[in-house]
């Protein structure tokens, strides 16, 4: 069927050059380009991706601190660091920071020169508007009253906001990102954290995805391709997952296997002269994460089942499928290089668009308390760190007695970035379906 | 076939999905320590710790553990793994569990989690009952938020197919695309940080709802004080105000909907200060849902617009916005409605993450207090999961049965 906006698309029958004829999958995905390269929002979205790829192999090839590693004390903000000249670091009793001896780092901030009036301080977990500084080289009476020693204070780069009563948004510490995320007084890198929060991300998410895809891919083409008892028991089985509430099923499984692994007794065993107790691999700092990774692939095949066995359906009853029977290939070749590799086309949307929401489940699992899904709870991931923020702010509202400051960077960064992704990923995935199914392009 | 037949096979498929979903929850409540199953079967441990989690237990209901052997000698314990029936084989157990699934005996609140710790009511009480009491809450959230996303998507789903690829159609696909994008934990917290600081400024701490005749303050944290029940909720200074009708601020009588519950006793302000309080929570989860729902309606939309009868509709004369409404729109409702109908199950599974962000009462606020790590509440946990799977069959067999109703051409079988 001819139609107008086909005309120029490079098809499967143009002319055929001299030497090997094109394979027709690199033809089809040669029209692919051709339709999404035309698609403006999903180009914008693929270039937002391609950013974010470049960002998380920069951020893994990059040797700044592995885990956005938290800080306990204001040392960082070292003198070269520092946006204005009246905070001056070189005070500090404690020398210089390090992470090995967070427990030990404890100083009294002072300052050389009275604090602008609109600067931003943070005291005892808390960030407050007030100087607490009266004048010169004397210690903060409330920092020394907070459980946390820490005290730092921000110049006010930028002109505050319209006052609100009690609260006010504040400027952001420019110069360094570096911010307090927790009200314990610990301090993230969100620089930092933003950085690790790009590569992390995306390996969390497309491990998901990957594993239930795959898994699914598999359930799925052999149920259609074999048909009969088989398709039905498979089927059933995928009916059975598919009622299964994903979030829930973390949830439980998480629940389960938390409170399981320490009953459980691992006997402790030794290698090569070195003993490993029984707790080695229960208490594993990353099998909550392989428990989260695991527990989402689980829940996730089953739509990638019935997707491929639709698609498989409709494919194993073309021309060519049976071309190849008659000439002579086996169930299993017929299945490996003629059936899958021409129903594949709608995963890779469904798995793009599915890509785009493991961030955003992860954060609810995290924003309900899961905290200790993930290495430390610190573990940059964008979902993490903005359901991290969330908790902070709300539990900083609670508190805040005097007036504070609300650290509205710690949550507009990574929820930006988070944005960013997911709608990014939405319409490359609206794109490639637009650019795949020919009845939706006239 | 004849629809009976297929209403009738669709219905005797509902037990074996049931009991596979039901499987998976067994092996996974078999797994736990004896001490959390007996936890989440009758609400509070045995008096002593005689298996919990120690590495040998000396009861005979692990007998059949080789790593867990030796004799019982706590005859509650016994009584309780007895009646729990844990001393049986596991397909016994397994069998007694499918009974208890379909009987409503879906274990315990547990003494001293936090889900008795808030919902003083609820402590030891069998998990569907406190699942029923606190269904009206999250259903009356579910119903505003359907509402809204029925007047929202159905239109600008419609008018984005008809104006195909135009700057409306491109707008409101990105406008539903960043529904997707924006977690609802992010955005509710944004919203009520933009309530908490609309609100706050003008009576400094203190912020008085208009609509509580009492004069009783929001409070300063604006999430503390967010509950449906008017200016009550589960504030416990306020507590002691709450009038007969709404027992412990929270379970309303008659009907048990808070809402309605205000309005048939004259508390007219109770009700549209809940309504009022809905309203936020319910956008937040409408916002999330269009975005799913808007790409169904303008795509099969897009189909009936394509059909032979719109284009001699066209033909004969018929203005084009009665083709829209009319021909092409009745049409294109049969997914629609399909589609709404399992959304509406998932609402009814609760809202963890909107409840708790606007301190709503309801199923999903419970689960969200049931999964604090260290305080797990088995019992809350495995019966919402029970809970969700009944919702989600039940829907899934209504919707195909509604959608073969609706559309005569789907080949039944």
């Amino acid at each position: 069927m001819v139609d107008d906006s086909d005309v120029g698309a490079p098809t499967a029958t143009a002319p055929v050059r001299r030497g090997r004829r094109p394979s027709p999958r690199i033809a089809q995905m040669k029209r692919t380009w051709y339709f999404l390269r035309r698609n403006t929002l999903a180009m914008i979205g693929l270039s937002v991706l391609v950013i974010i790829a470049l960002v998380a192999m920069y951020a893994a090839t990059t040797p700044i601190s592995w885990l956005a590693m938290p800080f306990y004390c204001a040392a960082n903000y070292g003198p070269d660091q520092t946006t204005s000249g009246w905070y001056n670091s070189s005070t500090h009793t404690d020398g210089p920071f390090n992470a090995t001896s967070v427990a030990s780092c404890h100083y009294i901030c002072t300052y050389e020169v009275v604090p602008p009036p609109n600067a931003a301080h943070f005291c005892g977990g808390l960030w407050y508007k007030t100087p607490f500084i009266l004048s010169g080289h004397n210690a903060s009476t409330d920092c020394e009253q907070a459980t946390y020693a820490t005290c730092v204070s921000y110049p006010a780069v930028i002109a505050p906001t319209v006052n609100l009563a009690t609260l006010n948004a504040g400027p952001m510490p420019l110069g360094s990102l570096a911010t307090q995320i927790d009200s314990t007084g610990a301090f993230f890198n969100l620089y930092n954290g933003m950085l690790r929060g790009a590569d992390w991300s995306l390996i969390i998410s497309v491990s998901i995805v990957g594993i239930g895809a795959s898994l699914g891919l598999l359930v799925g083409a052999t149920a259609g391709f074999l048909g009969g008892a088989v398709d039905d028991a498979l089927m059933r089985l995928v009916d059975i997952f598919l009622s299964i509430p994903v979030l829930l099923f973390v949830i439980v499984l998480i629940a389960v296997i938390t409170t399981t692994i320490h009953a459980v007794a691992i006997p402790g065993f030794t290698i090569l002269g070195h003993h490993f107790n029984q707790y080695i691999l229960v208490d594993s700092t990353w099998t909550p994460l392989f428990t989260l990774i695991l527990g989402f692939a689980a829940v996730w095949w089953p739509f990638y089942a019935r997707l491929i066995r639709g698609q498989v359906l409709v494919v194993r009853e073309q021309k060519y499928v049976e071309a190849a029977r008659a000439s002579g290939a086996g169930k299993a070749r017929i299945l490996f290089n003629h059936i899958i590799p021409n129903s594949v086309y709608p995963m890779f949307i469904q798995f793009s668009l599915d890509v785009g929401t493991i961030p955003l489940l992860i954060g609810g699992l995290v924003y309900l308390g899961f905290i200790n899904l993930f290495p430390s709870a610190y573990f940059p991931e964008w979902g993490a760190i903005s359901a991290t923020s969330v908790l902070d702010i709300q539990s900083m509202l609670e508190s805040c007695q005097v007036q504070c400051v609300v650290p509205w960077w710690q949550l507009f960064f990574p929820g930006l970035a988070l944005f960013l992704y997911a709608v990014s990923v939405n319409l490359l995935s609206d794109g490639l379906r637009d650019a795949l199914d020919p009845r939706l392009r006239r | 076939m004849k629809l009976a037949t297929y209403v009738a096979r669709r219905i005797a498929l509902f037990f074996p999905t049931i009991i596979g979903v039901m499987t998976i929850t067994f092996v996974l409540l078999a797994a736990l320590p004896v001490q959390d199953q007996l936890i989440a079967r009758f609400g509070f441990p045995p008096r002593q710790d005689p298996c919990g989690y120690a590495k040998s237990c000396p009861c005979s209901v692990l007998d059949r553990n080789p790593k867990l052997t030796g004799t019982c000698n706590n005859p509650l314990f016994t009584r309780l793994t007895n009646k729990l029936h844990l001393n049986r084989p596991y397909e016994v157990q397994w069998a007694f569990y499918m009974e208890n699934t379909f009987t409503f005996q879906w274990g315990t609140v547990s003494n001293n989690s936090e889900v008795a710790q808030t919902y003083a009511f609820s402590k030891g009480e069998p998990v569907s009952k406190f699942l029923g009491q606190m269904m009206p809450y999250t259903l009356e959230l579910a119903i505003l938020s359907l509402a809204i996303i029925l007047l929202v998507a159905i239109p600008l789903g419609n008018l984005s197919a008809v104006n195909r690829n135009r700057p409306i159609d491109q707008a409101s696909r990105v406008v539903s695309f960043s529904g997707f994008a924006i977690p609802p934990f992010l955005l509710g917290s944004l919203v009520v940080f933009g309530a908490f600081y609309l609100l706050l400024p003008h009576t400094g701490y203190l912020v008085t709802s208009p609509w509580c005749p009492t004069g009783e303050p929001l409070q300063n944290e604006i999430w503390k004080s967010w509950p449906s029940a008017g200016c009550y909720g589960n504030n416990v200074e306020v507590a002691t105000l709450c009038p007969s009708w709404l027992s412990g601020c929270l379970l309303s009588h008659p009907t048990g909907f808070p809402t309605v519950d205000a309005v048939l006793h004259g508390y007219y302000w109770v009700a549209a200060d809940t309504l009022l309080r809905m309203i936020l929570p319910a956008l937040v989860i409408a916002y999330g849902a269009i975005a799913g729902l808007l790409r169904f309606v303008r795509n099969s939309m897009l189909e009936v617009m394509n059909l032979d009868y719109v284009r001699t509709a066209r033909a004969k004369g018929v203005p084009e916005r009665e083709v829209v409404n009319r021909h092409a729109g009745r049409n294109s409702l049969n997914v629609t409605v399909t589609v709404l109908g399992l959304t509406f199950a998932f609402f009814l599974g609760g809202f963890p993450v909107i409840e708790d962000v606007f301190q709503l009462e309801g199923i999903g606020r419970a689960l969200a207090l049931a999964v604090i790590p260290g305080y797990f509440d088995f019992g809350v946990i495995f019966g919402s999961t029970i809970l969700f799977t009944y919702l989600v069959v039940a829907a899934n067999i209504i919707v195909d049965v509604l959608y073969a109703y609706l559309d005569p051409r789907v080949r039944l079988g």
